[in-house]
This record gives C-alpha cells, structure tokens and sequence, in this order.
C-alpha cells in the first residue's frame, strides 16, 4: 500500500493538533502482512470519532480474522480536508497511512443523521465515487451500518451494502464472504448478488424505489430487481453479549478526546419503552453482563490502557440488576488509585441518586435528569413513566448530598402537545428549583442552579412516533418564547438547541431514497460537518431542496396514520410493526406500557422475532413501590444521557 | 501525618520521530498512562480531584523532539530504580520512551526549574553558507505583541556546521524563548536575503564552520547538499539534545 505519510508530515506542523493523524498510539493493532485490508471509517474528527463503539468493536473482530487487517480513518477537520485537497493528498487510514482507496473494504459508521454530508465528504476525500454503481472492479466495497441503517434510504446509493444490526458477526462474515469471491476471480456484480442473500444485509443496488402510489398497494417501497432476493431485512443480534467480555482491547489516544477514558459497556438495551426513543427500540432485547464479568474487565481494562476514568456504559446503567454490587466491588478495588468511575444515564430516583453517590466521591457538579415533558399528562403520552415524586425525590437526594446544580432535559413538539405543556416545563422546573433550595442549608443557597436544556422533538424511524410530523421551525420558535416567558426565575437559566438542524435530522429520519439526492447536492453546495454548530449551513440544504424539488418540509412534518407504509418498513429491529402502532394507539390515550425486565412481557415482537430472551444478571428489583417504573436519565457532570 | 520517607523519582524519557509533533498536554498525560500502566505505586494528591502526583519538566512546542526529558515521579514506597525503568520500558511507546530513572532528595528543585539551560539542534534542508541570526523577535502573547531581545536568552555561542545548527537558550521566570519561533525567524530573514530583499528586523550573520555533514543521525538521511539560491531554507527538525543548571 501506499505510504502518504512523507507527504502528509511536512503539512502538520502547521496543522491544527497533529496529534489527530500521527498513528502509533497505545493499544493499536498493526498487521503489514495481511492480505485482506478493511478500512473503519467514522465520518467525523478523530475527537468525535475515536472512541466510538462501533470502530472500536469492529477494528477487534476483524483483526482477530487470520489474514485479515483492519485500519481506522477519520475526517480531518475541515480546514486540513482543503489543505488534503489543495496539496491533492487522498483521505488516509491512521495505522499505514494508506489511500481508502487502496482497501479492500471500507467501511463507515452511521452514528446520526448530521453526518450524512460527511460520508460523502469521505468518499470524496478518498477519491472513491460517491455513487455505488459508479464503482468499477478495482474500488473498494463500501459498506454502512449503525443506528441510521434502520432507515437506509437517504444513504442507499453511496453504499454497496449496508448491515442492519449488531455487527459482532456479521461485519466479519461479510469479509470472509469478499475475500473468498475475489480470490475467485469473482466480479463485483456477483459478490453484491451473493451478499445480498447474508442475513443482516441490504444490498440497495439490487432493489428498485417504488412511487409513493406503488408502494403503497405493494406493502412495500422496494423491489427486486430480479427473482429470488430477499425483501425484509431483520437485524443482526449479537447473541453471545452477556457471556463476552466487557474488556474490548482499545487505542489509547494522545490527544484529548470525547469519552478519553476506558469505556465499558455493561448492558446492551433499554426495555423501558420511551415512544420517542429509537435507541430504545433498535437495541432490544435487553443482555446485563455479569457483575464479575463488568468488575474484571474494569480492572484489566484499566491495568492495560492506563486510563484514570471508567465509564460503565448502556442506555441505562443503573437498570443493570447488580449495579449496586457493581460500584461497591470497583470502589473498593480502585481505593487510593485516583481513579474515576462514571455512570452515564443513571434511572430518575432516589436509587439513581444513590448510585450517582457512590461514584461520585467528594467532587459533585452537576447532575442531570431528563423528564422531557412538563406535565404528567404529557410524560404518560409518551411513556416516560417518571412522576413528579420521583424527581422531586431524586432533587431532595441529590441536593441534600451535596449536588448544587441540576440540567433538566425537556423536548418540545412531541406529539400531542398543547401550550399547557409548554408552561408546565416552566412551572417543574420553577418548583425542582424550590425544592432543590429547601433541601439546601440557608448559607449555600445562593449556590443552587437549575437549568432547562430544550430540543425540539424528531420523529424517529423504527418507533411508536414514527408517523408523527415534526412541528415547523417557526412554531417551534412560538413554543420557545412560549416557555422562556413562563419562566420567572432568574436562577433558572432555559438553553435552546438549534431547530434547524433538528429539521435535517427529521428528514434524514423519514425520508425515502429521494432524499439521497438531496444530501448530494447540499455537499455539492459546501454543506459538511452539519453536527458542528459553526459549520452548519442552513442555506445549502434549502438551495439543494430547490435544485432537486425534494420538499423536504413534506418529509419532516407530515403525519400519517399508522396503515401507511413507511420507506423503511423493509427494515426490522425485531420491534414489530403492529406494537409500534399498538403503542401510538396507547400514547393517544395517555395510557403506559411498563418496562418488561421488570414485569410482564410487553409482546414487543423482539423475543421470538429474533429467537432471543432478555438475559439479566440476576433479577431487577425496583429500589421502592413508588419508583416502581420511575426511569430518566441522570447523569453525573458532564455526561451526555442517550437522547432518543 | 505526612509521609516521613518520600520517594521521588526523577525520570528521563525522549520525545522523538513523529511523536515530536505531540504538545506538553498530550506528553504529560501519555505518560502519565504509562505510570498507571507500569504499576509503580504512584503517589496521589488528597482533595475534591484526587490525581498522580507527577510534575514535569519545561515543556517542549509542538514540532520540536527531545532526547533528554525529564519528569519526577512520588512513589508511596521503594522500587529500585531498575525494577522502575523496566516496568516504564515495558508501558512506553518507542518514540516517547523512558531512558533512565534515579531517586533525588525529597527538597531538590523541580524539575521544571532545575534546568533552566536548554541546548537544542536542527537540521536544516540544505546547508546555507551564512545563517542570520535575528536580533529580536516579537511573539504575541495574551493578544499582545511582545518583543524578545535574542541576546537575552542565548547562553553561548550559536553554532551552524553543515545543514546543522547548535543553540542553547535560557529559560527566564519572566518567560522563555521558543527555540522554533527563534529558528522559523532566522529562516525568514535568509529567505528575504535569498531573494534580494531586506529582513524587517536587525540580525547577526552567522558564518558556517563546516560544510560537511557532522556526526547527527539525522543529517546522514537529509539531503545537506550546500542551499541553492531561490530554494527557500527551513527546518527539517529540531531536538533538545541537553538541559543543565
């Protein structure tokens, strides 16, 4: 392969953190020697991207493939993407510094819906065609997965294939399948065709976009294009989870990072059932690793990396059956080193309060908790089951053991919402500010802070509110000067997320393969990096809708009801359609479905659709009566709770 | 209540190859790792954020490598200094690389005072027969611009045999001077002469001693040859190669 890295080193020392391309880190894994070469690209910075889960797992289990050598890429950042440009350097992987191109496979991370100009900037930087059917013989398959697999279409044509599911096996598979064809002397074409037929992959090219009329008759948006291929694609399901070891060999960066500590995922799936909540749909069912299992892979993990911070990562790390057991063991194991243990979204309760202690040690800064609406009625629509006892009683928790500040997660423009649950935001968070004081002795009150943090509601493919519109950006405007000015406190501070991003994620979610065309000419006009508050250019993807006569307003904000026929219903999470849209009927009446690792089975479709079962550590038990089904998001300072 | 026997561990390390191009911040902390890794009985602070109780020695740009770096290290009880060095070997990184390791009295200054004079060599792309040595060169600081007399902070003679250029320069508590602005400096005054044109700031040509390539590692694999007019000089790389007292 190509070596650009003498090309590449008299431009860095004028490059903002060099660190980001200079390879040779702790804990990375090179094979010269390997024949078979795949290239894991995250389509964003190192910072953003080097952490991630997805390139970590997917790095491990193809190395571990004899003959085989995974590489990792990521985007530059912008201003070193034209500097590449400029000096006519292609996009390189970190561990050879080879061009993408000079792979056998590349393959690239969906992590959200802001990162679809990014794919292109991607394989454009690589010198790659954009298109799939632009490839000739000697380019390297392109594939896709992640969380926006479940709705494709707006990434189809870029893509040679795309994984639905948990890529534990399925990526490596997939390798082994191109690597066999190729030593074969087998054409592009056939290898598409052979894996098309591996469960868990969508071979776009092979499927035929039908019109909004024929889609509908059809029952579905796709067709063959020839006898034979499959036409539902159910994810992929990493059975062997709970049993695997939650030490996953991990790249220790230089440079500082997101989540720059050693993370260990503890349990995959939330059963909790939030309407809104993709991640809590696609990741069922719900598998713990073992308290000796997470205590063991703590401890070795930290002894190789030399990290001081341990994250016990999932969707809901204080549902984990033995988390109590958990933090006890590693507190007392980790006394003395300096080290810290964090748990991201912790359950909203006096519980979760209790296991934010536990780690927290002398140091308590802030604390956050996600209601995401204001009124009860509004939290039953949408299956949050949080009363305000429960936050009330998590505020007294956390402020009586020394907290002082609090953020408070809310969306607006959930389905069903009147302005009586725009003012009730204003009045809980008003009241948790009363409460928080009392709870505080006299002299430190002054200290108290409360902020109210808003998005703007995005319906989601793959969940109960997937038919549901997305209200406007100037009614989201009118909604949140609604709620600022309900807001009397000055010490509750009330932050407000862009809605026009929110307005791209909303048609990345729901739109069909049209909207690739879109994504392509919003590139074409300078738009990238659209997850980057400063990079995001509004007028690029309006000029793109006008150029291709996509309406992307029709695609965000419509809604349907739930006989129609989604551009995604060829897409399985296991979540059956019609408990989707059993769970729209409940949300319409405001009533609840509970979470089924506590009780009952919800007939979610997951367990026998995928042939799996809940697996959990020991039994989950409820901490009190009142909590019974009391679930958010706390998360101690500084941690990100998984939003929806 | 405090320790009465206080280990500490003065460690010399190098920062080299492409790791050169790490900062101070992303040093400290890579070797921080490398001491967890390692398994010394590290030292921790008490208070609100426990942490190592490491400190390091004056820090180096990015860009510019280092062949004896140092950082103390507060152990909770004895090692020797052998079982220290071969756990540390054993958790470095090739490029950033523990060398030595001996215990210092527990007053001794630190190390980031202790070695206020810094000797530093670069390799140039090609050897130039005169190198202008800039009088003064203005950094910007906290958004204001500030003007640093050279001669205050070179110790000695500023020495160019070949493509190779010898220095050394003083740390002052009121700052320092960055041994890669001071060189990028000289490289732009040459450059104007080459051209024909008359450097912004006044300087001292520095004749060279020697037009063969001296005994450095790096100049045998760099192209010396003598600089050719219009070819714009700059430097290929820059190392400290000592610090003393």
């Amino acid at each position: 392969m190509t070596d650009l890295w003498p090309r590449l080193e008299p431009l860095l020392t004028d490059a903002e953190r060099p660190a980001r391309y200079l390879n040779r880190e702790w804990g990375c894994v090179y094979k010269p020697d390997a024949h078979f070469r795949f290239c894991m690209v995250y389509p964003d910075t190192y910072e953003l991207g080097q952490a991630n889960q997805a390139v970590r797992i997917l790095v491990n289990v193809v190395n571990a493939v004899e003959g085989m050598a995974a590489e990792r890429a990521f985007l530059p950042a912008p201003a070193f993407c034209d500097t590449l440009r400029a000096e006519d350097i292609p996009l390189f992987s970190i561990e050879s510094c080879a061009p993408l191109a000079e792979f056998d496979v590349v393959g690239i991370t969906l992590p959200h819906e802001l990162a679809a100009t990014n794919i292109l900037e991607t394989l454009d930087l690589a010198g790659i065609p954009l298109q799939a059917d632009e490839r000739a013989e000697a380019d390297p398959f392109v594939l896709g997965g992640g969380p926006c697999a479940f709705n494709p279409e707006p990434y189809a044509p870029f893509f040679d294939a795309v994984s639905i599911g948990e890529g534990e096996e399925a990526v490596p598979e997939a390798l082994c399948l191109i690597r066999q064809m190729r030593e074969a002397g087998e054409s592009r074409a056939a290898i598409l065709r052979a894996l098309a037929q591996e469960p868990g992959w969508y071979v776009p090219s092979l499927y035929r976009w039908r019109s909004e009329a024929e889609a509908q008759e059809a029952g579905s948006w796709i067709e063959p294009v020839e006898e034979g291929l499959p036409v539902r694609f159910e994810k992929r399901l990493f059975t062997g989870f709970a049993e695997s070891s939650g030490w996953e060999p991990c790249v220790v960066p230089f440079t500082e990072v997101v989540h720059d500590r050693l993370n260990v995922e503890i349990l995959r799936g939330c059963a909790r059932g939030c309407r809104f909540c993709q991640a809590g749909m696609m990741y069922r069912p719900v598998r713990e690793r073992s308290a000796d299992n997470v205590v063991e892979s703590v401890l070795t993990g930290l002894a190789e990396t030399g990290y001081d911070e341990v994250s016990l990562t999932s969707l809901s790390s204080t549902d984990h059956s033995q988390i109590a057991d958990i933090l006890t063991r590693l507190n007392r194991a980790l006394d003395g080193k300096g080290v810290r243990v964090s748990v991201p979204s912790q359950r909203l309760d006096a519980f979760g309060v209790d296991m934010a202690g536990l780690v927290a040690g002398q140091k308590k800064g802030g604390l956050t908790f996600a209601p995401e609406a204001g009124t009860q009625r509004l939290r039953d629509v949408i299956n949050k089951n949080v009363t305000e006892d429960d936050l009330f009683g998590a505020l007294d928790a956390a402020f009586a053991a020394g907290w002082r500040r609090c953020k408070l997660y809310f969306m607006i423009g959930l389905p069903t919402e009147t302005d009586d649950d725009i003012k009730g935001i204003a009045s809980l968070a008003q009241r948790a500010y009363d409460r928080a004081k009392a709870a505080v002795a006299p002299e430190q009150r002054g200290s108290v802070r409360v902020s109210v943090s808003v998005a703007l509601f995005v319906p989601k493919a793959q969940t109960p509110f997937q038919w549901d519109g997305q209200i406007t950006p100037e009614e989201a405007q009118r909604r949140v000067n609604l709620l600022r000015h309900s807001v009397k406190y000055k010490a509750v501070d009330v932050h407000w997320h862009d809605p026009s991003t929110s307005f791209v994620e909303a048609v990345m979610s729901r739109g069909g393969r049209e909207a690739a065309a879109w994504v392509e000419a919003a590139w074409r006009r300078g738009a990238r990096f659209d997850a980057w508050t400063e990079c995001f250019s509004e007028e690029a993807w309006r000029a793109a809708a006008a150029e291709t006569g996509i309406d992307p307003a029709a695609v965000a904000q419509t809604s349907y009801p739930v006989e129609r026929v989604m551009p995604w219903s060829h897409v399985s999470t296991g979540v059956s359609e019609r408990f989707l849209a059993r769970e729209r009927r409940l949300a319409a009446e405001g009533r609840t479905t509970p979470d089924c690792t506590f009780g009952a089975c919800s007939a979610c479709g997951v367990c026998p659709g995928l042939d799996a079962d809940n697996v959990l550590a020991a039994e989950r038990m409820a901490p009190a009566p009142s909590v019974a089904a009391a679930a958010a998001d706390v998360a101690a300072s500084g941690e990100e709770a998984p939003r929806g | 209540m405090a320790d009465l026997r206080i280990f500490r561990l003065r460690v010399t390390f190098c920062k080299q190859g492409r790791l050169a191009l790490l900062s101070h911040l992303e040093v400290a902390r890579a070797l921080e790792r490398a001491v967890r890794r390692a398994g010394l009985p590290f030292a921790i602070s008490q208070g609100f954020s426990p942490h190592m109780k490491i400190a390091f020695g004056a820090a180096l740009p990015v860009g510019v490598g280092g062949l004896r770096e140092i950082f103390d290290l507060q152990l909770t009880r004895y090692v020797s200094p052998e079982q220290a060095l071969e756990a540390l070997q054993a958790a470095s990184a090739p490029d950033l690389m523990v060398k030595e390791c001996h215990y210092i009295e527990p007053g001794a200054p630190a190390a980031s005072v202790a070695y206020p004079v810094s000797t530093y060599r670069a390799l140039l792309s090609c050897t130039p027969e005169h190198l202008p040595l800039v009088d003064e060169v203005t950094v910007v600081r906290k958004k204001k611009e500030k003007t640093l007399r050279v001669s205050d902070f070179v110790v000695g003679d500023f020495d160019l045999a070949g493509a190779v250029v010898t220095f050394s320069l003083e740390a002052k508590p009121t700052g320092s001077l960055r041994p890669d602005v001071l060189l990028r400096a000289c490289m732009d005054a040459y450059n104007v002469l080459d051209a024909g044109g008359e450097p912004p700031v006044s300087f001292t040509p520095i004749a060279n001693t020697s037009y063969e390539p001296v005994n450095f590692a790096e100049a045998a694999a760099a192209d010396c040859e003598p600089c050719v007019s219009g070819d714009a000089l700059h430097v290929v790389s820059l190392t400290r190669i000592d610090q003393r007292a």
